[in-house]
């Protein structure tokens, strides 16, 4: 079966492309492909007769409990057959029906019907609801294909979103059911759910578990209140509209609700769900299919009615009513997709879809008036055709049932109506006169009489001749639901029982029906109400509300004010540690420590007054310079405090900023008038205060349980023992922890490129035209030497980084201080001269550098980024890798700087 | 010691605060550069502080004695950088937008990319 399913699924794919190549007759050739699917599964018979089980697993997803577990039964048997069976009839009439359209539209078509009839199959072949879901959706979206099929029609394309909305939503019911199921059970088997019925039922998910069920089954099936859609499906070429919306695809939900009775009926209200849901769906479908105009719609409304008796049969108990479901099924499934065929080749040949309008096509289409003839006699119930036998099991199920009698009431006046709608279908479009000559524009080709004919002549060959039908397909599935053996009875007399006159009061009731079709028709047309209070109606109100809600939704929460954003954030963050303080209800540990020094408390209210100073300042050079103040408290910060490391970083750090924000600065207006208004600064201070206040009381907090943490003991312990680094901060950037560093190195080397996009540095196209502003002679003479000492330093902090403050962070931040001289007393041509290479290629070689410090060791054996070191007696200094590495993030230093530099002393030169 | 620099950082870290909830894009900017320095402070006070000697083996020793918590510096140092970088990126941003807008309001920039109406879907006109 796994076999069966791949070969279906690459044929659909490929063998729909002889519809390129072949004009008439490529229906025929494609019909081969479905037909001989047919003939495997028919091979399959004698296992399915004996009443045996097969079943094929193969492992797809272990740890996802996704297997893709395929399981033979006589239910699925029966849906194989019927699925393959119609689906090549479906192909051949499609072959003839589609001829007003192009090749590559008609293999499109084909494509869409096989993978339709391969994901038909998957889905009453998978065990694994997991699949069953992947294959449930995948009918779905090919639905949703095939009724947009033609997708420049407006309404088509309604209808494909409202099919697609209505039973995709259903499927995500049955997601939610089969996730629930998982959870209870641990596995995701549908038989094995179906065995353990009894566990889901015992489990609080019981309830939701069915409503999922019954909301997948109830979509799909189109049932009050989700049936709204297949009428307007009708928008789909006929072809497709028979073989999804009648014969197949709706079936799924009898499918699942038949696969999962035995959980439904278990709970309380389970059966009489069911039950009330079919009998509102019968009358409303009857009432609409006697109202409809065209003939498309009454078979639309009709199939609607069909799938209520079918839910209402999986409803009631008892034996029969399981033998009742497949035959009804199976008589169903025949006689209305040959009436749909039929319902295409008037549409086809006439261009005319309105019931009325239509008559006397018997000579024009003889062949197609004898299957819908044929097909009405089966649908109306009348003997010796399938749909009588079909019908008698319906009343005996009903009988047997321990139902009240209003559901057998609807039950028979449905069917009556059913009797009146298939008279009506036959005799008007073919029988009866037309009030207007009718124009033929195609004539009728046997490629689209066949298929009904075949799909009507069935529906007698099985009625009379029951027997194989009956032991292969019909006996084993009526035993795959009830699950056990039952004995099927399929023949047209079986005496004069209560049966049977009850198919008389249907028929008697059914001819007054036709008599009166006309003045019953006109009077509900007549009725408005029926679409200002349809389901249809508030379907699209609730989804127009939905909409509206989620716009309105969006313009709330995406105003597009960045402050607004950013305090809603900050605000949120504030209070959620706040109140999660409250809750925890206690009070921060405080521990005072020792008095600082006089120093400390001086640089660090400079900070403070720095920070302060910046918040207030109106002018934009103020505040820029009040922040740098705060920088170089924090610097001094550092120093005093025994990283001497930091210090000097962020003391090189800072005169960078003022450098390039200089730059900035010099090209936007300094003083701009405020953004904010008073009560805005307001609820701004207030978020600020209350931020710094969870600041400060949680550093305090964690300051209380100060120790020093192993990690930080082990980096001082092995420093020099593993690293042979007496500086152990950097030990850890380039060796320890080297691999961080070089992701922070290669961050700032995207910044780097970034730089040069968003500043626009074209290699070769400057001008010497800048020789930048005139400055002080002094600072002009100064350069020079300071330029070089800078340079000299920063190769000396280079250097010495490994047992000496400083490595390749500070001193490619020095080397960049001493170009930033260059450029600003000479201008930025000359510091570029100076530099002789573009900054991104420093970065990219800087980059190289550093990731290739790490390979010596690597092919040494060990892991990447392992350092190794060579210390040789005498004059010669120690050598390592981590040169090489400080190095490199030195070049990637000085690159990404100049590049911002000379982009932005550019830009400000403009 | 501690309350000293705890309030230190909660000062800097609010005035960030603040600046940073101006629509000004340089005030903004620089209210993230003040807000990363507050940052860095936070780190350092948060490890070991309490020696002031630095985290380097004394020459002829080959383990570190008391002296500073060398982890949190080696965050902070990359830290240090990592937000000059964007500080800086941050600026050219902020110049890109004065280029093309001539303003220097957030709002500003955010109508330039805004479309020109909101559609709200017709479901009858599918």
């Amino acid at each position: 079966m796994l076999l069966i399913l791949f070969v279906a699924l690459v044929g659909s794919c490929i063998v729909p492309l002889v519809a390129r190549i072949m004009g008439k007759g490529a229906g025929l050739v494609v019909a081969l492909f479905p037909f001989g699917l047919l003939g495997a599964f028919i091979a399959l018979a004698p296992v399915i007769e004996r009443g045996w089980v097969r079943s094929e697993s193969w492992r797809w997803a272990p740890s996802l409990g996704l297997d893709v577990t395929l399981r033979l039964d006589g239910f699925s048997f029966l849906f194989c057959l019927l699925i393959t069976a119609i689906g090549g009839l479906v192909t051949i009439y499609s072959g003839g029906y589609l001829t007003n359209r192009s090749r590559p539209d008609r293999s499109r078509f084909l494509t869409l019907i096989l993978l339709f009839m391969t994901a038909m199959l998957g889905s009453v072949l998978a065990d694994n609801m997991l699949v069953l879901i992947v294959f449930w959706e995948a009918t779905s979206v090919l639905s949703f294909l095939l009724i947009g099929f033609d997708g420049r029609s407006a309404r088509a394309r309604r209808a494909a979103i409202m099919a697609l909305q209505v039973t995709a939503g259903g499927g995500l019911a049955l997601v939610a059911a089969t996730v629930m199921i998982g959870h209870v059970l641990g596995s995701y088997s549908l038989s094995g759910a179906i065995d353990r019925a009894p566990e889901i039922l015992a489990s609080p998910l019981a309830a939701p578990i069915i409503i999922g069920i019954l909301i997948a089954a109830f979509t799909k099936s189109a049932q009050f209140p989700f049936h709204f859609w297949l009428p307007n499906a009708m928008q789909a070429p006929t072809p497709a509209s028979s073989y999804l919306h009648s014969a197949t695809m709706v079936k799924l939900g009898i499918y699942l609700l038949a696969r999962f009775e035995p959980l439904v009926a278990g709970i309380w209200w389970g059966r009489t769900v069911l039950i009330t849901v079919a009998c509102i769906t019968m009358l409303i479908a009857a009432t609409q299919a006697l109202r409809a105009e065209s003939f498309k719609a009454a078979l639309a409304y009709s199939t609607i009615a069909s799938l209520g008796i079918l839910v209402l049969l999986v409803g009631l108990d008892g034996p029969a009513a399981t033998v009742a479901m497949i035959g009804f099924l199976l008589a169903h499934a025949l006689y209305k997709a040959a009436l749909f065929f039929c319902a295409g080749s008037v549409l086809h040949s006439t261009g005319l879809g309105s019931l009325r309008a239509l008559g006397g096509l018997r000579k024009s289409l003889p062949l197609t008036a004898l299957a819908c003839t044929g097909a009405s006699l089966s649908m109306a119930g009348i003997p010796p055709f399938l749909g009588f036998i079909s019908k008698e099991f319906l009343f005996e199920a009903q009988l047997e049932s321990s139902w009240e009698l209003i559901p057998l009431a609807i039950a028979v006046l449905v069917n009556a109506v059913m009797v009146g709608v298939a008279a009506v279908i036959t005799l008007k479009p073919f029988f009866l006169k037309a009030d207007h000559p009718i124009e033929i524009e195609h004539p009728e080709s046997l490629s689209v009489a066949v298929p009904p004919l075949l799909l009507s002549l069935a529906g007698l060959v099985i009625s009379l001749e029951p027997d194989w039908i009956t032991r292969v397909a019909i006996r084993p599935a009526v035993a795959a639901v009830y699950r056990q053996p039952v004995k099927v009875d399929v023949a047209v007399w079986h005496g004069l029982t209560p049966m049977l006159a009850l198919s008389a009061v249907v028929v008697a009731i059914g001819f007054v029906i036709v008599r009166y079709w006309r003045p019953i028709h006109l009077r509900l047309r007549r009725q408005g109400g029926f679409e200002r209070f349809g389901i249809e109606r508030m379907w699209e109100r609730l989804l127009r509300t939905l909409l509206r809600a989620s716009a309105a939704l969006t313009r709330l929460v995406e105003h597009g004010d960045l402050r607004r954003y950013l305090a809603t954030t900050i605000g949120v963050i504030a209070a959620l540690v706040i109140a999660t303080w409250w809750r925890i209800g206690a009070a921060p540990r405080i521990v005072i420590g020792d008095r600082p020094m006089l120093g400390d408390i001086l640089v660090t209210l400079t900070g403070v007054a720095g920070a302060l100073a910046a918040a207030r300042a109106k002018n934009l050079l103020t505040a820029m310079v009040a922040v740098g103040l705060t920088g170089f408290a924090v610097a001094i910060t550092f120093m005093t405090n025994g990283a001497p490391d930091l210090a000097i970083t962020q003391f090189a750090v800072e005169a960078l900023i003022v450098v390039l924000l200089t730059a900035l600065l010099l090209i936007v207006p300094l003083s701009v008038k405020s953004t904010r208004s008073g009560s805005q600064r307001r609820t701004d201070g207030i978020i600020a205060a209350s931020f710094g206040m969870v600041m400060f009381v949680t550093l305090l907090d964690m300051a209380a349980v100060q120790n020093a943490t192993p990690a930080a003991d082990w980096f001082g312990q092995m420093s020099y023992i593993a690293g042979q680094g007496h500086n152990v901060v950097n030990v850890i950037l380039v060796d320890f922890r080297g691999f961080d560093t070089l992701g922070e190195t290669a961050v700032i080397a995207i910044a780097a490129l970034l730089a040069g996009s968003l500043l626009g540095v074209r290699p070769g196209k400057r001008d010497g035209d800048d020789a930048g502003q005139p400055v002080h002679y002094s600072f002009a003479a100064a350069s020079g030497p300071l330029f070089v000492l800078l340079l000299v330093a920063s190769i000396v902090i280079l250097w010495r980084g490994h047992d000496q403050p400083g490595g390749g962070f500070v001193g490619g931040l020095a080397a960049a201080l001493a170009f930033a001289i260059l450029s600003l007393a000479r201008g930025v041509r000359s510091a570029e001269r100076t530099l002789r290479a573009q900054p991104s290629t420093l970065v990219g070689a800087g980059l190289v550098l550093a990731i290739v410090s790490g390979l010596p060791g690597m092919m040494g054996g060990q892991a990447f980024m392992t350092q190794l070191w060579t210390e040789p007696y005498g004059w010669v200094p120690k050598l390592s890798t981590t040169i090489s590495f400080d190095l490199g993030v030195y070049m990637v230093v000085v690159g990404a700087v100049l590049a911002f530099l000379f982009g932005l002393q550019r830009e400000a030169a403009r | 010691m501690n309350v000293l620099y705890a309030a230190a950082v909660a000062a800097i870290m609010a005035a960030a605060i603040y600046m940073i909830l101006s629509r000004n894009l340089v005030r903004i900017m620089l209210g993230l550069a003040l807000l990363s320095t507050g940052a860095n402070l936070l780190l350092f006070t948060a490890g070991d502080f309490s020696n002031r000697q630095p985290p380097i083996i004394a020459p002829g020793q080959d383990r570190l004695g008391d002296a500073a918590d060398p982890l949190a510096q080696a965050l902070i140092l990359t830290a240090i950088v990592i937000g000059f970088a964007l500080t800086v990126v941050l600026a050219t941003v902020v110049l890109r937008a004065w280029r093309a807008t001539g303003s220097l309001d957030a709002r500003t920039v955010e109508a330039t990319e805004q479309p020109d109406a909101p559609e709200l879907l017709d479901p009858d006109n599918g």
